[in-house]
């Protein structure tokens, strides 16, 4: 690791790390080497032949995707061989593809295109050959057109990588086509619909499914930003035209590849911002009936009602909002409202200490993960990127030990599931961890000897002992005793269900005094009951609860959709998505992410913080809103770890499933996404 | 039954002599291959069975079935030992006269014994018969003398007893130390050096290795792999356990193609009686080595002969070539480090072991050794199984072995190696077997597929055959493979219909180039062959096509005008009777006359015609 080589690609020198492929080392040295079917982060394939080099000394040419760079090798990219190579490449496949460029939506981001440029060929020097395949449009997300498929292999790749295995090669010869699972349409095949197919299609073959309607590459302003709908936080691209989502990739800012991934949700769901449910201005309750008001008279109201409830107000915000609003409202309440009554969504499945004490870490970096009591699953839905982040990890190199009580999607790709009591299996491995040559502080081992242990605990402390780099994803319940396996080694971490929740806590937005349950009157899961500890409850985001809590005189929600508690509420504000706000966020892996702005807010919707900074000049104080670097600084909290407490924590009584389809259900009935529903596929 | 051990071997080899010996018992070596079958042999077995109770001579006569004696064309083939006496195209209603006169009478049926074409004497011991006489059986050193499925008959021929050195007398090293010496390369068509992979395997450090015996033999025309298997399972066995043992690995997979039922069913008896004998499984001969195997039935495509596709089709994949490196031996099955080899490789590695390397060695050429199994089939009078020594003439293996070209036409070309290959015409024909010689000459030793053609061979066509078969065997992964093949086809199609022009040459020199030089794996790198040395050896004929738009072999049907020559036609008549749609005018004592308006270009006047007179 870290060894540097030099080469010379096209003459000029390049530096590039041992093991890397040469598509790879070129690219650091700005020379792009024509490639259809390589994917960074997986093993090249050699399918297309189009990055066909060569390199002094040997006769043939070889392929620069599968080939890894060595001291002092000299690479010739643009010969005249190669360059007739892949002239005759992309001559036949022009031969059997539709030359549509026209009017076909890739054209300005399409590779084939971009080769059929470099080579001049404006049409191929063959006969038309042409298969009709029928158009899989089946769903309201993926349309497959196998007439533009130029058989790469990306999308099997992809699909088959990530786990939900889909597609696959079919026929032989020029009869080759990539087909599904007994060639039935995709939503007869277990697709999840997650587009991760589309974002590599290098052609035209696999688009979103209104993808004709949305206009042009070249039309398209494109924005990086993350999802914020679960607790994966994915990057994403925004492409927009106009003042309008016109659809979502993957982004690729994350330097691990495992990463680049996002669901259907993250894909598909931007459309609830211009949904039914959308909160477009400010309302307050007249004579029983929610009326809409203007934002002026409804924050000067409301300011009046702060000042005189001060301590009496409590703020619950979700786990979802972005670290600039967490700020903002952090400083709002304590300095301007003057209460301690602040905590989060977050504080019904962690306490804060374990969102704090999470550390950072780099998932490619990982060989070894360790999952302790989470379940993230694509098919259910629950952090899928998580799953597909694991699964892709597992392809590529590292293991997997799974520990959980009940059975895991990724149970069969584990070499060891301890699947006792998730405690208990923890101290077990803690304790024979020195029998397998690493050291253990007695100060820890003290903790676990009484614990017991059996052959499949042995052996998964004999994996961790041989790991040099273990990465350690807890649920929360857990993360007590499983952050002690850190802390002999590797970094361990509570897997939030909500994308910012380690923000959010680190912004200062977790309990001091009343918790979200007493504030809420939540019982247990999100089952409400008896009385809040509050007069003057503040919801802010789309806080998944439905009953206004008993006890509470006045309800102020501030989301960007109509949610069950926004239809109780005595006053509504309305909040702009994380679409609409630009800021930052820290995701499960402790990396601190921008996002960035993309449409403009709905309505009179304004960010959380805007509105907070308005209350208070209403109020007569001044709120600032936090800078990046103060943001960062309380992002970059160093994490020392200890040792923790070996004994099981309260568990959130509610499903990660039912939890999270809660907190996004405005968007879910919004969007496309309804389809699911409907069809029966959630 | 319990493990053996040497002595316990040795016993068993005692034991049975006598069966492989013929000291005491007279016995029908009934050809049982697949080839034998298929006219009969197994109902021959029976009436020959029951012929021997009803002479109650049933105490002393053995009727054995073999794997393939080598001979099919003559097939179903008996030979009776110990006196070597060859009977060939058996029927059932030869049996009660044979039984009588061989076995009670003691005097042979001449009618069924070979005559020799040219001298018409009767040659009746199998060793004199001149197909027989030339060859130099290795591998087949068991043909016609075990019965295949028979693990003592094996032993008794010291089989096994290769293995027992390899396991208890020698280390690994000694092993790679006469592989090195034998010069044995692979016989799976590339001809890679066998103790170099060996070597390469042996020196990986990984707790779990594998040894591969790739019996997929996908290409028309070869035979070679399923013969073996079929007539001598336990030396590929033996071959593997003998490089497990080499390379440490401790498991091996048969990979065979489910067309080969007969082969499949033998190896699998082969598996079970080694095991039974702990031949295969743990502490082998006491050695404490542990080695086991099974098959995997491949669904028969030609590119899963490729190693990495094979590879990946076992490890439950579709069988799709992947790049290389990685290697099979560093990294192979399940990445863990493979040795991979073709049925025939593995077959001789007992007899080396046995032997020593330098005896091996011994025959063949610089750097060729050993013996080459050929399936010689086409246009040549003994179609069949032949094993010679390497550096034998090609015109050796057709005329002295093969016996010539049947009637009185010419010979044209040979085609070696299948659709990888190339085709060697009449001036090549003292060209040596040997894998540098034969590439230099445009062709490849491949796997041993020999198919003779001769002068009604068009080899435009003949080309077009081996291109369609590739494009569809092609697996579809990289396009110069996927696409360049079926481009080739096209032009190919187009010179046959006579629409070619003479550019399609160059373009399909140029295709070809461009296909071998960036194609994935051996299928499209080999696949322009066919194409470049018919380019290469008979460029006039495909100029006819183009040009003269005539094809001079009249096999390429819209060239053919179907038009009789009267100055050769002699009346005959025959392609009249032959014609299915009433095409050919024939009045006695009048040259025929064909109605171009009725012809469906059927060719039958055409194939009928004694006199050649139908252009
Ligand atoms: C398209 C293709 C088909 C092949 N088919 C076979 C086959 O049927 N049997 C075989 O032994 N080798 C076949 N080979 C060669 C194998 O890839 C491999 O080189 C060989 O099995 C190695 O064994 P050897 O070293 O003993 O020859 C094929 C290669 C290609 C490219
Ligand atoms: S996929 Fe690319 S090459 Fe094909 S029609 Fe569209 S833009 Fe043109
Ligand atoms: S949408 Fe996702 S699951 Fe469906 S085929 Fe594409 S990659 Fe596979
Ligand atoms: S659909 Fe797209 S990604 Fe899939 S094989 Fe075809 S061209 Fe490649
Ligand atoms: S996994 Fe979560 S964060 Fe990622 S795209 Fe899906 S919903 Fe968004
Ligand atoms: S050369 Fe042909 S058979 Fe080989 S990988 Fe390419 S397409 Fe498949
Ligand atoms: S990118 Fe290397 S062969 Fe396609
Ligand atoms: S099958 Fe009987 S001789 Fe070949």
């Amino acid at each position: 690791m870290g060894k540097q080589v030099k080469l010379r690609i096209d003459g000029q020198e390049v530096q590039a790390p041992a093991g890397m492929n040469l598509i790879d080392a070129a690219e650091l040295a700005g020379i792009h080497i024509p490639n259809l079917c390589y994917l960074r982060g997986m093993k090249g394939i050699g399918a297309c032949r189009m990055c066909l080099v060569e390199v002094e000394g040997l006769k043939a040419p070889i392929i620069a995707c599968n080939t890894k760079v060595k001291q002092d090798m000299a690479v010739h990219t643009r010969t005249e061989r190669v360059q007739e190579i892949r002239r005759f490449v992309v001559d036949l496949i022009l031969s059997m593809h539709p030359l549509d460029c026209v009017t076909c939506t890739k054209s300005g981001v399409c590779n084939l295109q971009e080769y059929a440029y470099e080579f001049g060929l404006k049409e191929s020097s063959f006969s038309r050959k042409k298969f009709t395949y029928p158009v899989d449009e089946g769903n309201p997300f993926v349309k497959r057109d196998p007439a533009y498929c130029i058989l790469c292999g990306r999308c099997v790749r992809v699909c088959k990588e990530q786990g939900t295995n889909v597609l696959d090669f079919m026929g032989r010869g020029i009869e080759s086509k990539v087909i599904t699972a007994n060639d039935m349409p995709l939503h007869e095949s277990g697709c999840t619909f997650c587009g991760s197919c589309i974002d590599v299609c290098p052609v035209s073959a696999l688009r979103e499914a209104d993808r004709e309607k949305k206009g042009r590459e070249w039309e398209f302003s494109r924005h990086e930003s993350v999802c914020m709908l679960c607790g994966c936080g994915c990057d994403i691209t925004v492409s927009t035209k106009g003042d309008l989502i016109q659809k979502i990739n993957a982004g690729s800012r994350s330097p691990s590849t495992e990463q680049h991934f996002i669901c259907t949700y993250g894909r598909f769901g931007y459309e609830h911002v211009d949904g039914g449910k959308r909160i477009l201005s400010p309302m307050v309750r007249k004579g029983g009936q929610l009326q809409e008001v203007s934002m002026k008279d409804a924050l000067e109201d409301l300011a009046g009602r702060l000042k005189k409830a001060g301590k009496n107000t409590g703020f619950i915000s979700t786990a979802s909002i972005l670290n600039e609003d967490a700020m903002t409202l952090q400083r709002f309440s304590g300095e301007v409202v003057k209460t301690s009554n602040i905590d989060s969504t977050a504080s019904l499945y962690a306490r804060p200490e374990q969102l704090e004490k999470s550390q950072k870490a780099k998932l490619d970096k990982a060989d070894l993960i360790i999952l302790v009591g989470v379940n993230p699953s694509q098919w259910t839905r629950v952090l899928p990127a998580l799953d597909v982040a694991v699964r892709r990890r597992l392809s590529r190199k590292g293991r997997l030990i799974t520990i959980n009580s009940q059975e895991t999607a990724l149970d069969k790709l584990a070499e060891i599931n301890l699947n006792g009591d998730e405690i208990q299996a923890v101290q077990g491995m803690i304790k024979s961890v020195p029998d397998h040559g690493i050291k253990v502080d007695q100060k820890l081992l003290k903790h676990v000897q009484e614990a017991s242990t059996d052959k499949n605990m042995q052996q998964a402390a004999e994996m961790f002992a041989g790991s040099s780099n273990p990465l350690i994803i807890s649920d929360p319940a857990f993360f007590d005793v499983a952050s002690n396996l850190a802390w002999i080694k590797g970094q361990a971490m509570a897997m939030p269900l909500e994308s910012n929740a380690r923000g959010v806590v680190l912004m200062g937005v977790k309990s001091k005094d009343n918790t979200f349950q007493d504030m809420a009157a939540v019982e247990h899961g999100l089952v409400q009951r008896g009385r809040s500890t509050v007069k003057l409850l503040y919801a802010v985001g789309d806080v998944p609860l439905s009953k206004k809590p008993d006890g509470v005189d006045f309800l102020v929600v501030q989301s960007s959709s109509f949610t069950g508690l926004a239809r109780e509420a005595d006053m509504v504000l309305p909040a702009a998505t994380y679409l609409e706000s630009s800021g930052s966020m820290v995701d499960y892996l402790g990396q601190l992410k921008t996002v960035e702005q993309a449409i403009e807010p709905r309505g009179e919707s304004k960010t959380h913080r805007d509105i907070f900074v308005q209350l208070a000049k209403n109020m007569g104080a001044t709120l600032k809103k936090p800078t990046f670097s103060e943001v960062k600084k309380a992002a970059g909290t160093e994490v020392i770890l200890s040792v923790a407490d070996m004994s099981r924590k309260e568990a959130f009584q509610e499903t990660p499933e039912s939890y999270l389809q809660a907190l996004n259900a405005p968007v879910l009935e919004t969007s496309r996404l309804l389809w699911l529903k409907e069809s029966g596929m959630t | 039954m319990p493990a053996m051990n040497l002595q316990d071997l040795q016993s068993i080899r005692e034991a049975n002599r006598h069966r492989v010996e013929f000291t005491r018992n007279t016995c029908l070596m009934l050809c049982g291959g697949t080839g034998c079958r298929s006219t009969g042999s197994l109902e021959i077995k029976e009436a020959l069975q029951k012929e021997i109770t009803t002479r109650g001579i049933q105490d002393s006569v053995d009727v054995v079935e073999t794997g393939c004696n080598g001979f099919c064309a003559r097939g179903p083939i008996l030979v009776v030992q110990p006196h070597d006496i060859f009977y060939h195209n058996l029927t059932l209603q030869d049996i009660p006269e044979l039984v009588q006169e061989q076995l009670v009478n003691n005097t042979p049926l001449q009618r069924l014994q070979y005559k020799d074409p040219v001298s018409k004497q009767i040659l009746p011991r199998q060793q004199d018969i001149p197909f027989f006489a030339h060859q130099l059986p290795w591998v087949l050193r068991n043909r016609g003398i075990i019965d295949p499925e028979s693990i003592d008959q094996y032993i008794a021929r010291d089989g096994y007893f290769a293995a027992a050195r390899a396991l208890l007398e020698m280390t690994p090293g000694d092993i790679l130390q006469q592989m090195h010496k034998s010069g044995l390369r692979g016989r799976g068509g590339a001809g890679f050096p066998v103790h170099l992979k060996w070597k390469y395997a042996s020196e990986e450090k990984s707790p779990v290795k594998y040894v591969v015996c790739n019996a997929d033999e996908g290409d028309p025309g070869a035979f070679m792999d399923r013969s073996i298997l079929e007539a001598n399972p336990h030396s590929v066995l033996e071959g593997m356990l003998i490089a497990a043992r080499t390379v440490n690995a401790g498991h091996g997979f048969i990979y065979c193609r489910t067309e080969y039922p007969l082969a499949l069913e033998r190896v699998q008896t082969a598996i079970d009686r080694a095991r039974e004998y702990g031949l295969l499984g743990s502490d082998i001969l006491g050695s404490g080595f542990q080695f086991d195997l099974e098959i995997y039935q491949g669904a028969g495509a030609f590119v899963c002969g490729e190693e990495t596709a094979l590879m990946r089709s076992i490890e439950g994949g579709r069988g799709m070539p992947r790049p290389r490196p990685p290697f099979p031996a560093q990294k192979g099955l399940w990445d863990r480090p493979t040795v991979l080899n073709n049925v025939e490789t593995l077959a001789n590695v007992p007899l080396i072991i046995l032997e020593g390397g330098d005896w091996y060695a011994g025959v063949g050429t610089e750097h060729s050794k050993g013996t080459k199994v050929f399936a010689l089939s086409g246009d040549v009078r003994n179609i069949g199984l032949v094993e010679v020594p390497m550096g034998t003439s090609l015109c050796s293996i057709i005329y002295d072995i093969g016996g010539g070209i049947p009637g009185k036409r010419k010979f044209k070309a040979v085609q070696l190696g299948g659709p990888s290959g190339g085709c060697v015409p009449a001036e090549y024909l003292d060209l040596p077997v040997d894998y540098e010689a034969i590439s230099r000459a445009g062709a490849i030793m491949g796997s041993g597929g020999m198919i003779v053609m001769d002068q009604r061979t068009c080899m435009v066509d003949m080309a077009r055959f081996f291109m369609d078969f590739v494009q569809e065997e092609s697996c579809g992964k990289c396009t110069p493979c996927r696409e360049g093949t079926m481009r080739i086809l096209e032009i190919l199609d187009r010179i046959r219909a006579g629409d070619g022009v003479i550019q399609d040459l160059w373009e399909l020199e140029d295709l070809s180039a461009t296909i071998r030089d960036s194609s994935l794996c051996g299928l499209g790198q080999t696949a322009p062959n066919p194409v470049l040395s018919t380019l290469k050896y008979f460029p006039k004929e495909y100029e006819d096509h183009i040009r003269n738009k005539k094809c001079p072999a009249k096999k390429c049907t819209a060239l053919v005008k179907f038009r009789v020559n009267a100055d050769k036609c002699t009346s005959c008549g025959l392609c009249h009777k032959n014609c299915p749609s009433g095409a050919v005018h024939w009045k006695k004592k009048q040259p025929a006359e064909i109605d171009p308006q009725k012809c469906i270009k059927c060719m039958l006047c055409l194939d009928n015609c004694m006199f050649d007179a139908i252009d």
